[in-house]
C-alpha cells in the first residue's frame, strides 16, 4: 500500500513537471497555432543557464528568474525573425524548429560539455517530509505547488483578461480580430515569448528532479507533445488533465509493467490522434 | 488512350476517365524525349565513369549522395507530388535498414536481391499498416490542416525508434545493429566499397526512372489534383483516400529500398535513423532541392551530404549549428528550392526563356 502511494505521489509531481514544461508549449501551439519543436531544447537551456547563474550568485529564485528571462527573449528572437513569417506553414515551422532545437542542443554541448547535470535543491527545500511510515521530498510538494500557481495564473489569463479574450478571439479568426483594431501582432509575439520564458522556468525548476543532459529536448517535445494533443488543444485545463495521464501512466507504468511502459504514452498518443485530434477535452483549432 | 504498366497496376484499380497527360506531336516525340531525358544521361554517363578520376573517399561519398537523394525522390512523391506533409519518412527508411541488416545477420539471407525484395514487401506492407490510421487524420473528411497527420507520422516514427531499442537481442539496442556486410550479388562477383558504388548507381537509377514514371502517369497526374484541390478530385469520382493511402506505400517502398542501401553502406543502422533529426534531414534536402522539381531532391541530397561531409573533416561537432543554418537560410530565403532555381536558369541558356 505504502509503495503505491508513493508512486502516486511520485507520479503527480511528474505531472506537474510535465504541465510546468508543456504550459508554454499548449499557449504557442494550442492557442496560436504555431509549432516550436524547439521547446524541448529551450527547457534544457532554461536547465542549463539557470544552473549557470545559481553557480555564480548562489541565488536560486535569482537563477529561476534569468533563466526564464533568457530563454524567453531567446524565443522571442525566433518568432520574431522566422515563425512570424512561415503562418500557415506547418511543414516548414516544423523543419525550421527541429533544426533549431539541434543547434541549441549542440550550443548547450558546445559551452557546458556532454555531461548530465543535476540541479541542487534550494537549501530551504531539502529533506522530506513524514506521515506515519512514508517519507516524500518536500522539493517535489514545492513543484506541485507552483505548477497549481502556475495553472491558476494561465486559467486567469485565459478567461479573466483582455489578453486571454484578444487570444482567444485570435483563435477563432485572425482576420477579424485584427480588422477590430487590435494589434494582433504584438500580443502573438508577448504570448510566445511568455511561452519560451515558461519552458526556461520548467527546465530550471525540473532539472533537481529530472537532471539535464544536452540531447534532452528530442524526448521533453515529444512528452509535451503528448501531454498537450492527448489533454486537448486550446484550454490551459486540458494541459493539466494531459499531464497528468502522461505523467501518472508513465510512473505507474515504470513500477509494474517496466516492458511495456516505453511504449504505453506513445500508443495513447496515438490513439487520441485517431480517435479525437483535438484532444479529450480540448477544441478544435485548426 | 496510352496503358503503362504503372497505369494498369495503379490506375485500373482506382480510376475513373483522366485527360491524357500533354504529349507532342508523335513525330517530334523522340527528340523530344531525347531532349528531356538527355541530361539524365550526360549524368549517369558522369557517374560511371567518375570513379575512374576520383580517389575513393570521394567516391564513397557520392554513394552516400545517391543513397540520399533517392530517400528525397521517395519522400518527394508524397510532399511534392501528394501535398501530404510526413513527418515520418525516417521510420520507412530506417525500418528498410533494420530489415535488410536482421535479414542477413539473423534471417541469414545472404542474396542481395532476395533481400532487396523482402525488405521492399515488408517496408510496403509497414505503409499499408501505418497508412490505414494516418490518413484516418488527414483529408477532407478529417481536417483541412495537416497538423495532425505530422504529428501521427511524427509519433510513428518515434514509437519504431523506442521498439528499436527495447528488442535488443534483434535490433542491438540503443547501440544499434553493425556488421551488415556487403551483399553477396549471387552471381560469383564480389562487393566491395569499389564496386558497391556501380551497385548503388544502378539500383538507385532504375528506382528513379520508376518514380518518374509512376508520378508522371495519370497515377501521379491524379495525385497532383489532389494536392491542389482534393474536393474537386472527389466531385470527378476520385476515391482519393486510395490514391494518397497507395502513395504512402510506394513512398514508403522507396524509402526503405534507400534504408537498405545505406544498411549496406554503412554496415551499421541505429534506431535514430527512424527518428525525428532524420525526418528532419530529409524534409531539408527536399525543401533545399524543390519539392516542385522531380529531379530537386537529388540536387538537395548533393549540397546536404556534401556540406554533411565537409563539416565531419573541419569542424565535426558543429554539424547540429550548419544544419540549422542551412535551414533558416532555405526555408526564409529561397523557400522555393534551389532546382526551381537552376531550371530557370538552364531554360534561360538553352531555350532563351525561363518559361
Amino acid at each position: 500500500m505504502s509503495t503505491f502511494t508513493i508512486t502516486a505521489l511520485n507520479g503527480v509531481s511528474y505531472a506537474f513537471i510535465l504541465f510546468l514544461l508543456a504550459a508554454g508549449f499548449s499557449l504557442t501551439f494550442g492557442v496560436m497555432g504555431v509549432l516550436n519543436l524547439a521547446h524541448g531544447a529551450l527547457y534544457v537551456l532554461g536547465a542549463y543557464f539557470g544552473l549557470a547563474v545559481i553557480a555564480q550568485l548562489d541565488q536560486f529564485w535569482l537563477g529561476v528568474v534569468i533563466a526564464a528571462l533568457g530563454t524567453g527573449l531567446l524565443g522571442l528572437g525566433i518568432y520574431y525573425l522566422f515563425l512570424r513569417h512561415l503562418y500557415d506553414k506547418v511543414p516548414e515551422q516544423a523543419v525550421l524548429t527541429i533544426g533549431l532545437g539541434y543547434a541549441i542542443a549542440n550550443i548547450i554541448l558546445w559551452v557546458w560539455g556532454p555531461f548530465a547535470k543535476m540541479g541542487m535543491t534550494p537549501s530551504a527545500f531539502t529533506g522530506v517530509v513524514r506521515v506515519g511510515t512514508l517519507a516524500f521530498p518536500i522539493y517535489r510538494l514545492v513543484i506541485i505547488v507552483i505548477g497549481l500557481l502556475v495553472l491558476a495564473l494561465l486559467w486567469w489569463m485565459q478567461d479573466k483578461t483582455r489578453v486571454g479574450a484578444i487570444i482567444r478571439a485570435g483563435m477563432d479568426n485572425k482576420e477579424m480580430t485584427r480588422s477590430l483594431g487590435i494589434n494582433y501582432g504584438v500580443v502573438s509575439t508577448l504570448v510566445f515569448l511568455f511561452g519560451a520564458a515558461l519552458a526556461g522556468f520548467a527546465g530550471i525548476l525540473g532539472t533537481p528532479i529530472l537532471g539535464a543532459y544536452p540531447s534532452m529536448g528530442d524526448a521533453l517535445v515529444l512528452l509535451t507533445l503528448m501531454v498537450v494533443v492527448v489533454g486537448g488543444t486550446g484550454f490551459i485545463q486540458g494541459t493539466m488533465l494531459g499531464a497528468l495521464i502522461i505523467g501518472l501512466l508513465d510512473t505507474f507504468g515504470k513500477a509494474y509493467v517496466p516492458s511495456v511502459a516505453l511504449f504505453t504514452s506513445y500508443v495513447i498518443f496515438i490513439v487520441v490522434l485517431l480517435v479525437r485530434p483535438s484532444g479529450l477535452i480540448g477544441r478544435k483549432v485548426f | 488512350m496510352a496503358t503503362r504498366p504503372v497505369d494498369l497496376l495503379l490506375g485500373r484499380l482506382m480510376r475513373k476517365a483522366v485527360a491524357a497527360p500533354p504529349v507532342a506531336a508523335e513525330g517530334s516525340r523522340a527528340l523530344a524525349l531525347f531532349k528531356a531525358w538527355l541530361p539524365a544521361l550526360v549524368i549517369l554517363l558522369l557517374l560511371l565513369v567518375l570513379p575512374s578520376f576520383v580517389p575513393s573517399y570521394i567516391q564513397s561519398l557520392v554513394t552516400k549522395m545517391m543513397i540520399f537523394a533517392l530517400f528525397g525522390v521517395s519522400m518527394n512523391i508524397l510532399w511534392g507530388y501528394g501535398g501530404i506533409p510526413t513527418f515520418g519518412h525516417a521510420a520507412f527508411f530506417g525500418f528498410g535498414g533494420y530489415v535488410c541488416g536482421i535479414l542477413i545477420i539473423h534471417g541469414g539471407i545472404a542474396n542481395f536481391w532476395v533481400n532487396l525484395v523482402l525488405v521492399m514487401v515488408i517496408t510496403a506492407l509497414l505503409g499499408a499498416g501505418l497508412g490505414i490510421p494516418a490518413f484516418r487524420v488527414y483529408g477532407v473528411g478529417a481536417s483541412d490542416n495537416p497538423i495532425y497527420f505530422l504529428l501521427v507520422t511524427l509519433a510513428f516514427g518515434e514509437l519504431l525508434v523506442r521498439v528499436a531499442i527495447s528488442a535488443r537481442s534483434l535490433t542491438g539496442g540503443s547501440t544499434g545493429l553493425s556488421g551488415i556486410p556487403y551483399p553477396d550479388l549471387g552471381i560469383g562477383v564480389s562487393i566491395n566499397s569499389y564496386s558497391y558504388y556501380f551497385l548503388v548507381l544502378g539500383i538507385v537509377a532504375v528506382c528513379l526512372l520508376v518514380i518518374y514514371r509512376i508520378v508522371n502517369s495519370h497515377y501521379g497526374y491524379a495525385l497532383r489534383g489532389i494536392h491542389d484541390n482534393e474536393r474537386r478530385m472527389q466531385a470527378l469520382g476520385f476515391n482519393t483516400w486510395l490514391y494518397k493511402y497507395t502513395s504512402y506505400i510506394i513512398a514508403g517502398m522507396f524509402g526503405g529500398v534507400a534504408g537498405c542501401l545505406f544498411a549496406y553502406f554503412g554496415g551499421t543502422m541505429v534506431p535514430n535513423n527512424m527518428g525525428m533529426a532524420m525526418t528532419d534531414i530529409v524534409f531539408l534536402i527536399v525543401i533545399l532541392g524543390s519539392a516542385s522539381v522531380y529531379f530537386g531532391p537529388v540536387i538537395g541530397a548533393v549540397i546536404v551530404v556534401g556540406v554533411d561531409y565537409l563539416a565531419s573533416m573541419y569542424m565535426p561537432e558543429r554539424w547540429p549549428l550548419i544544419m540549422a543554418a542551412i535551414i533558416v537560410v532555405v526555408i526564409m530565403f529561397i523557400p522555393q528550392g534551389v532546382g526551381v532555381l537552376l531550371l530557370d536558369l538552364w531554360r534561360k541558356v538553352f531555350h532563351g526563356s525561363a518559361a
